[in-house]
């Protein structure tokens, strides 16, 4: 199984250990590697038809390359920070265009959020990541990760929101009123509400988003 | 330290309602308020937050005697919201250092840009110097910069680009290189490129009691509206200011900009 490790704060080392060892990458952030490796696009997520299809129809798209071989291969983006997140057959959710690298082993599909999404632009889904092994999260600074119990519940600013793990349902919370459309907003006016048990991952930036506008 | 339950959080710090920092840093990019009655925030700058906690829009309402008391422009008042509430809020700005200030009884001055968020026992007023924001009181506020933030006493000298701000009133005044651009060569050397410019002949330069604060990067942040000022004689940055009606003349001339060259000519 191919491992993970932060060779510095903003890069991603994985180790390959030949065989029928491989990882999914983000479509073009190898930044070097040691050995012998072999880069293969893979349209639609890796997914199949079928992934490629919802991907195309959903709009999250996940442009992603599978990595094969032995030897050592970088990873980065963007000067974005990584964190690294194990799944023993728990599911992982994640923005796309916050997930750097995934365990050959892990399965990744696309789920509905609700209506979350609608507030940032990139569509109602999300990326799901399943299975054993290591993932790489990438974000706009190092991730905070925040603990929700059932007694501490947690909103999220739509634009800061990087992933979530655990048994958590999440809900759409608005404030919008009339003075939002009076233009005297109050620029948190959309928030996602995270209840149950789990960890969310979120990064000291806000993405652009239509909810930071009002 | 409390180490992560279950698979999640694979020996990352997980922060939950309570192991949250009071009034501290998270990390160098995140800052935790603890939150109970108000705060003022910039917009946009809520990242997550426990609790029940809701943010207003500064207008009228039932905040406006808050807002009154705390904001002495009204002009600049929309890009603020009042947090309201009790619980855990994180604050933080594009990926940006982010460090808490604490105010006794004094005042500090700072980019327009770079201020996030204040407590309301702090009164938040526009400087005389255009672009910057005056804090008086007692209180804590938390500011962003591009990189770390640096304390220096002056006497200094300081890049433009590299202030944040400046706590006790030192005097902040321009400083020119003169002995570098000096002349007929000088002018024509500023004023096209030629025989190159070190990018360094202008600074601010303070003098007298306080601390200066420098960030340690020349990318400077957005300036955020600080609000107009009266259109009156004598205000700097107030538009047609001056009492001959030259708009322009406040403000300091550049070596080598057309003005100079004719009176380096004698024109």
């Amino acid at each position: 199984m191919a491992q993970f490790r932060l060779e510095s704060s903003k890069v991603l080392a994985v180790t390959l250990g030949g065989g029928g060892d491989a990882v999914k990458a983000k479509n073009g952030s190898m930044v070097a590697y040691d050995g012998e490796m072999a880069f293969k696009k893979m349209s639609g997520g890796g997914e199949g038809m079928r992934g490629m299809v919802t991907r195309r129809l959903t709009g999250e798209q996940l442009t992603v390359m599978e990595v094969k071989g032995q030897g050592t291969c970088y990873f980065a983006d963007r000067a974005a920070d990584i964190s690294l997140v194990s799944l023993n057959g728990e599911k992982l959710h994640v923005e796309a265009s916050n997930l750097l690298c995934t365990d050959g082993g892990l399965r990744t599909g696309t789920s509905f959020t609700g209506l979350r999404g609608a507030s940032q632009g990139n569509g109602l889904f999300t990326t799901s990541v399943e299975g054993t092994g290591q993932a790489a999260l990438m974000s706009d600074g190092p991730a905070v990760l925040l603990r929700v119990t059932s007694q501490t519940p947690l909103q999220v600013d739509p634009g800061a929101y990087v992933a979530h793990q655990g048994n958590l349902r999440q809900s759409f919370q608005t404030g919008v009123n009339f003075r939002t459309l009076m233009g005297e907003g109050s620029g948190e006016a959309f928030q996602i509400r995270f209840e149950g048990e789990g960890v969310v991952y979120v990064q000291p930036s806000e993405r652009n988003t239509l909810g930071g506008e009002v | 330290m409390s180490q992560p339950q279950g698979a999640a959080g694979d020996g990352y710090r997980v922060y939950d309602a309570t192991t949250l920092p009071a009034n501290d840093n998270v990390n160098p990019y995140a800052f935790s308020v603890e939150l109970d009655g108000q705060w003022f925030l910039q917009k946009g700058k809520m990242i997550a937050y426990y609790g029940q906690i809701d943010f207003h829009g500064i207008g009228h309402g039932p905040l406006d005697r808050l807002v009154a008391s705390s904001f002495h422009s009204p002009l600049h008042a929309s890009d603020w919201v009042v947090a309201q509430g009790r619980g855990k809020l994180l604050l933080a700005d594009r990926a940006f250092d982010v460090n808490s200030y604490d105010l006794q009884d004094g005042n500090l001055t700072v980019r327009s840009g770079n201020l996030l968020a204040f407590e309301p026992s702090l009164s938040l007023k526009q400087s005389i110097v255009p672009g910057f924001l005056t804090l008086i009181g007692t209180g804590s506020f938390v500011a962003a910069s591009n990189g770390e933030v640096h304390f220096v006493q002056p006497p200094v000298r300081v890049d433009p680009q590299a202030l944040v701000g400046w706590a006790d009133c030192p005097s902040p005044c321009h400083h020119y290189d003169h002995q570098y651009l000096k002349g007929v060569m000088g002018g024509l050397r500023a004023m096209t490129g030629m025989g190159g410019t070190s990018g360094e002949e202008h600074q601010f330069e303070f003098v007298g009691e306080g601390t200066v604060l420098i960030q340690s990067s020349e990318v400077v942040m957005a300036e955020r509206d600080a609000g107009a000022v009266p259109q009156q004689a004598g205000v700097p940055g107030g538009g047609q200011g001056g009492q001959g009606g030259h708009g322009g003349q406040q403000r300091p001339q550049l070596p080598g900009q057309f003005g100079s060259l004719q009176r380096r000519f004698g024109l």
